[in-house]
């Protein structure tokens, strides 16, 4: 019997009324990654630990929907105990000695957590490639990218391993693997969820979120990882919200925009055909949608650049084998153990944004450069508020294409920041951006759509989303219903 | 050796006294085991995140005011990247750009002169590890990472030795008033950079200058000074030249030596640290810091002496932080301040001395030291019957009254019974008497001596001395 493809309502039942109990659910998502283990979804499982904690979980009531859910986690998000390798070889080793603040929170809601999802390194790639350990695969077809950087928590929700993983999203990292993988990914406000925990990449920009098969399911677990955290200054102090609150409503007199920036020419006829589709759809039920020209757009992927480059060039540094991690062998002095221990360390696309970020951050260039996007970033964020002023929400496709051959080459370093262009302005702007899948390509690759809300409007985001969902009712389940 | 103008520029480094570092919850303290008071913040372990010690804001600000300089109202830390062993994130959080206090001075006073010492600015920033070297190896030690410190940077406005002395014993006396810092150079709590060039004339531009750094003392700070005037004066004197370098003092040398001549372009790679969100400081947030400045070290000085104390216990009270705090719980009362003085400088402080006690360990309150000091100036106790009472006064809590009583030293204030024993003494000692009335004052004084001594030393002076020179001219 398998239920990890059920709904989470459905299975909170089955575990109140004592028909399964939480090993039931973990025994049967460590059956599923093994059938998959060629996805490559994960970096490190979690199995021992997992199958002592459902135990425990025996004895305990049944207190909340989440309670004894499997849920995969991102390895740049620190686990006590458990190896964080954030997708690389300087941190092969890594065990930390501290819960991320969201882990503190899945683990309060006494979810089950199955081991840590495969990424690039340092979540520097948009196809998972760039990962020490081997890249994931697509469930939809193993030959091609999951996208990326949450590459494996993509994969095994798509693959329905389990029903919940983490991501992390700096410049699409969350939104777009969801779009290759057909699964729904939301990268919530800065500041919505605690980043204490979450290895940095460019601070200003990371941002967690849940990935699920289903928006429903992505609310509930939104519920359970937000709120203020006195260990980061960045988190924002708001008011409790049920994130499932909208989800069923009309969406009659809706207000849409439609950036043509992100129906332009760099998008693919077919998502954009799909894209008009679902626009058509919304029109349908009401809802007024607008193609609407918003300044800045066209610069979002160079202010990422020069600001995401810039942040990781100085949050980077302090992996230097001193104090944890990898070091070098044989290193004759202190230089060496720099120069050795985060050349071999570090693999070449982290290298290649260690030195741009710091030449970007040099002398006068960081006037030049990094205070001048920060400025323009800010022109950015007035520029949505505008359009927030008179619209509920932003959509466009969240991907130019979809999910390319693995074997494709690496060796244009732009091109990793082309396929994040349309989901980086909501990182610059600090706003949610939500994917939900919306169809498939001629080759049955899932295609997905972008759904931008104002600052803390996730619960209006979620209510479009569901309503999509319905209405399409796709089979979003890899090789049909297993 | 021909004569030169110098121009010196002093920077300090203060650790601030607040009990957790500065932007994680460990404990601030020192002399613990090397690695005790660290966390994975501190060691800049991966996720970890900075949170920001209202306790390092308040003090910085309390600083800043003391210092007269102006206070910014928003405000945002930088991230100076560095990649060194004893910087665990190798990156410091500091500020650069916009620092909390700005165009601030200390007023010192050279030979009887005023001249201010400016400010250009003063900025908080974290403290990095300390290191000790084994041989070939370097150990770290993390309990002082994190910190906090304020950086006070002068103008280039210091003229000599002597000033940059003065400024930084005055800088000191303030830190340490404020309760801002320990201010124990000795400890590294707090640390002195001097930047030194000379010149020809006034009109010159400046010259190369050197830094020295880390210099362990005050005086160390005067000494490294005249001897890099020395040395660069000798180099120009002889035609020669040098470069921008960083130097520190050795103490066994007693001069200054070279570390390392600085590179140009130097590149710290500032930008804003991404992790602590603006800091907006408020007039409740200022009013408040400043609530914590107690009466500050020259205004105890001018007070004292316009209350009767001399010049010098005043100076000396002001060096005893805890006396000076006792003292100024009198001030508003009705007391011979002199006196108080006398007695807190003079037996107190002998005691304390001795019991090696801090004056709160005992149990003088100020109403028993009033009851004290009004005594002894009404004449009703002696100065031996003070040193007499005086452990008891101390670690009792008998009121003076009582323990007078119970040493048996109640003084003969009775009239009739002086006047009956006086009368007597002046019987027996006619030669003393013609003496005094011939104009010997020295008669007088043996007479009072012989009161003293038939009373066993309990009769009230002052009215002993009343009643004899009445009975003497009567």
């Amino acid at each position: 019997m398998k239920y990890l493809n059920k709904g989470i309502d459905e299975i909170h039942e089955l575990l109140k009324s004592k028909k399964i109990k939480p090993i039931d659910l973990v025994e049967e998502a460590f059956e599923n990654i093994e059938n998959n283990k060629e996805l490559n979804a994960y970096i490190t499982l979690n199995k021992e630990e997992a199958i002592k904690t459902a135990k425990e979980l025996e004895d305990k009531e049944v207190d909340n929907i989440l309670f004894g859910l499997p849920i995969a986690v991102k390895d740049n998000i620190c686990t006590n105990g458990l190896r964080t390798t954030c997708g690389s070889h300087i941190l092969e080793n890594f065990v930390p000695i501290y819960d991320a603040t969201i882990v503190e929170k899945i683990k309060e809601k006494n979810m089950i957590i199955i081991g840590k999802t495969n990424m690039d390194e340092f979540a520097m790639g948009s196809s998972s490639r760039t990962s020490y350990f081997g890249a994931p695969k697509n469930p939809w077809n193993t030959n091609k990218i999951t996208g990326g950087s949450s590459g494996g928590s993509a994969a095994t929700v798509s693959a329905r391993d389990v029903l919940f993983a983490i991501g992390s999203d700096t410049g699409g990292s969350i939104r777009q693997p969801a779009s290759y993988t057909g699964i729904v990914g939301m990268k919530p406000t800065y500041g919505r969820i605690s980043r204490y925990g979450l290895i940095a990449f460019a601070s200003s920009l990371d941002q967690m979120g849940p990935m699920t098969k289903n928006v429903y399911e992505n609310a509930v677990l939104l519920n359970a990882i937000v709120g203020k955290d006195p260990r980061d200054l960045t988190s924002a102090n708001r008011e409790e919200e049920d994130f499932t609150r909208f989800i069923g409503k009309e969406i009659k007199g809706m207000k849409i925009a439609v950036p043509n920036f992100l129906m332009g020419d760099v998008v693919s006829e077919e998502v954009k055909n799909k894209i008009k589709e679902t626009i058509e759809l919304l029109k349908k039920n009401g809802a007024v949608v607008d193609f609407i020209d918003v300044k800045y757009l066209d610069q979002a992927m160079i202010l990422y650049q020069i600001i995401a480059m810039g942040e990781a060039s100085s949050n980077l540094a302090r992996f230097d084998g001193i104090r944890y991690g990898f070091q070098a062998e044989n290193v004759k002095n202190i230089e060496d153990v720099y120069l050795e221990t985060r050349g071999q360390g570090f693999g070449e696309e982290v290298k290649r944004r260690i030195m741009v970020g710091s030449y970007l951050l040099s002398g006068e260039n960081a006037k030049i450069y990094y205070n001048k996007a920060l400025s323009i970033r800010d022109d950015m964020r007035k520029e949505f508020n505008k359009v927030f002023e008179n619209y509920d929400l932003i959509i466009g496709p969240t991907s130019v294409s979809t999910a390319y051959d693995l074997t494709d080459p690496m060796d244009d370093p732009r091109k990793s920041f082309m396929d994040d262009v349309l989901v980086i302005p909501a990182n610059m702007a600090g706003l949610p951006g939500m994917n939900i899948p919306v169809g498939f390509d001629k080759d049955h690759m899932p295609i997905g759509m972008q759904i931008i809300g104002n600052s803390f409007e996730e619960a209006k985001m979620y209510q479009l989303g569901s309503f999509i969902e319905k209405e399409l009712n796709l089979d979003l389940t890899p090789g049909g219903e297993k | 050796m021909s004569n030169y103008i110098p121009t010196i520029g002093v920077e300090v480094h203060v650790e601030l006294k607040t009990k957790t570092k500065i932007f994680s919850n460990a404990r601030n303290g020192y002399g613990q085991m090397a690695n005790s008071l660290t966390n994975v913040v501190d060691l800049g372990y991966p996720g970890t995140l900075p949170t920001l010690n209202e306790e390092v804001i308040n003090l910085a600000i309390r600083a800043a005011t003391v210092l007269n300089c102006k206070i910014r109202r928003e405000m945002f830390f930088d991230r100076k990247n560095y990649f060194y062993p004893d910087n665990p994130k190798n990156y410091q959080i500091t500020q650069s750009r916009t620092p909390i206090g700005y165009d601030g001075y200390v007023e010192i006073e050279v030979n009887g002169e005023k001249k201010k010492i400016e400010i250009e600015e003063m900025h908080i920033e974290e403290d990095t590890c300390k290191s000790a070297h084994r041989g070939t190896r370097t150990l770290l030690d993390f309990n002082r990472a994190g910190v906090p410190l304020i950086e006070i940077v002068t103008k280039p406005c210091i003229a000599s030795s002597t000033e940059a002395k003065l400024y930084l014993e005055k800088l000191k006396e303030l830190l340490f008033y404020c309760d801002i810092s320990d201010c124990k150079m000795e400890e590294g709590s707090m640390r002195a950079d001097a930047n030194v060039s000379i010149r020809k004339n006034e009109s010159d531009p400046f010259n190369t200058k050197a830094e020295i750094k880390n210099i362990g003392s005050i005086s160390n700070v005067g000494l490294s000074i005249e001897k890099e005037i020395e040395r660069q004066a000798k180099l120009y004197d002889a035609g020669e030249t040098f470069k921008p370098q960083t130097r520190r003092f050795d103490d066994k040398l007693q001069d200054t030596v070279l570390m390392r001549v600085k590179e140009t372009g130097n590149d710290y790679r500032y930008f804003p640290e991404p992790d602590i969100p603006f800091v907006v400081l408020t007039d409740e947030m200022i009013e408040e810091a400043k609530k914590g400045i107690p009466m500050l070290p020259d205004e105890r000085r001018k007070v004292y002496v316009e209350k009767g104390v001399l010049e010098t216990n005043a100076n000396k009270l002001v060096q005893n932080r805890p006396l000076s705090d006792f003292f100024n719980t009198l001030l508003e009362e009705d007391t011979d301040f002199k006196i108080a003085s006398n007695m807190l400088l003079g037996d107190i402080s002998a005691y304390l001395n001795r019991e090696e006690k801090e004056l709160s360990e005992t149990t003088l309150t100020k109403e028993r030291f009033l009851e004290l000091v009004k005594a002894y100036a009404e004449g009703t106790i002696t100065s031996k019957n003070l040193k007499d009472m005086l452990d008891t006064i101390l670690e009792s809590d008998k009121s003076i009254a009582e323990i007078m009583k119970e040493q048996g030293i109640e003084n003969i204030t009775d009239d009739s019974e002086i006047r009956g024993v006086i009368q007597e003494i002046i019987k027996n000692n006619p030669e003393s008497v013609s003496d005094f009335k011939n104009g010997h004052d020295r008669a007088l004084k043996f007479l009072m001596g012989q009161v003293m001594k038939e009373t066993k030393g309990k009769a009230n002076p002052r009215l002993a001395n009343e009643i004899l020179l009445e009975e003497l001219k009567g």
